[in-house]
């Protein structure tokens, strides 16, 4: 039988507690183990500021010409 | 008599052209919001621009099936998505047998084993270009970068990305849940072979 690792359960639950979508008693749990745990403190500090980071990255502004050709497309007015 | 029921068909008229102006208006001020999650769909620049035509052309025609007060940006990425796929820009099917990619912290361990040690999250996080992310998403397979785009660079909820992609709201979990774990492996790669450049 494996032992029970807190940190490998706090990394498998890591991304649903970011979601929001973890239940109330799997929320408490994952705080605090990372309420005394630095090592899974630190990934989940890293983890929060890599999906603003990628968030903000890949944005890439809609090009002026294909909005003008999108307003084209509106139904003419009579 | 043919004054009386002219009046309701012309007022009738009226407000229908009305709504469909409104409509439209509503649907190209949310076109930037679309064209963001659009780019990261495909694979190009092009491509994006054509599935944002063929989108707005066909939302436009079908207006009248868009039902006031639900999540228009949904409706038009249902749109959107559906065209991708009938188009047959994702050939691309991902078996089941993939092995399995490594867990959440990766990406954390091999950006701060390759650092002296000193930096904070933040620093760590700054190792990556932005190259780096925008080559390593469109490395993961389309089942799973659909969903991550449409949650992690869409912001919509699992719910919204489950209706939009057609899908169980459990399936949009796991794909995210893996998605999300090949595109930080293969952040690790992008930003391993950029230093060894």
């Amino acid at each position: 039988m494996t032992a029970y690792d807190p940190c490998a359960h706090c990394e498998e639950m890591m991304q649903q507690y970011m979601d929001r979508v973890l239940t109330d008693a799997e929320r408490v749990e994952a705080e605090a183990h990372l309420n005394e745990c630095s090592y899974c403190r630190k990934r989940y500090r890293f983890e929060v500021k890599l999906r603003q980071f990628v968030h903000q990255t890949v944005i890439e502004p809609m090009p002026v010409e294909l909005k003008r050709r999108l307003a084209n497309l509106r139904t003419p007015l009579e | 008599m043919s004054e009386t029921t002219r009046e309701p068909d012309a007022r009738r008229i009226a407000t229908d052209a009305r709504d469909r102006v409104r409509f439209e208006e509503d649907a190209l001020a949310l076109s930037d919001q679309v064209y963001r999650v659009a780019r990261h769909l495909v694979g190009s620049r092009e491509e994006a621009e054509d599935l944002m035509q063929e989108t707005y052309a066909r939302a436009f025609r079908s207006w009248r099936s868009f039902q006031p007060g639900t999540n228009l940006r949904a409706w038009l990425l249902r749109i959107l998505t559906n065209l991708n796929i009938d188009r047959g820009r994702r050939q691309q099917r991902t078996p089941d047998t993939q092995p399995l990619e490594e867990g959440d912290y990766f990406l954390y361990n091999k950006l701060e084993a390759s650092s002296d040690g000193s930096g904070d999250e933040e620093r760590i996080v700054q190792r990556l270009s932005q190259n780096d992310v925008v080559e390593a998403l469109s490395e993961v397979p389309h089942d799973f970068r659909d969903v991550v785009v449409l949650v992690d660079i869409g912001d919509f909820t699992y719910a919204d990305a489950a209706q939009i992609l057609d899908i169980p709201i459990g399936t949009v979990m796991s794909r995210l849940h893996r998605g999300r774990r090949i595109l930080k492996q293969a952040m690790a790669e992008s930003a391993a072979g950029g230093e060894a450049a």
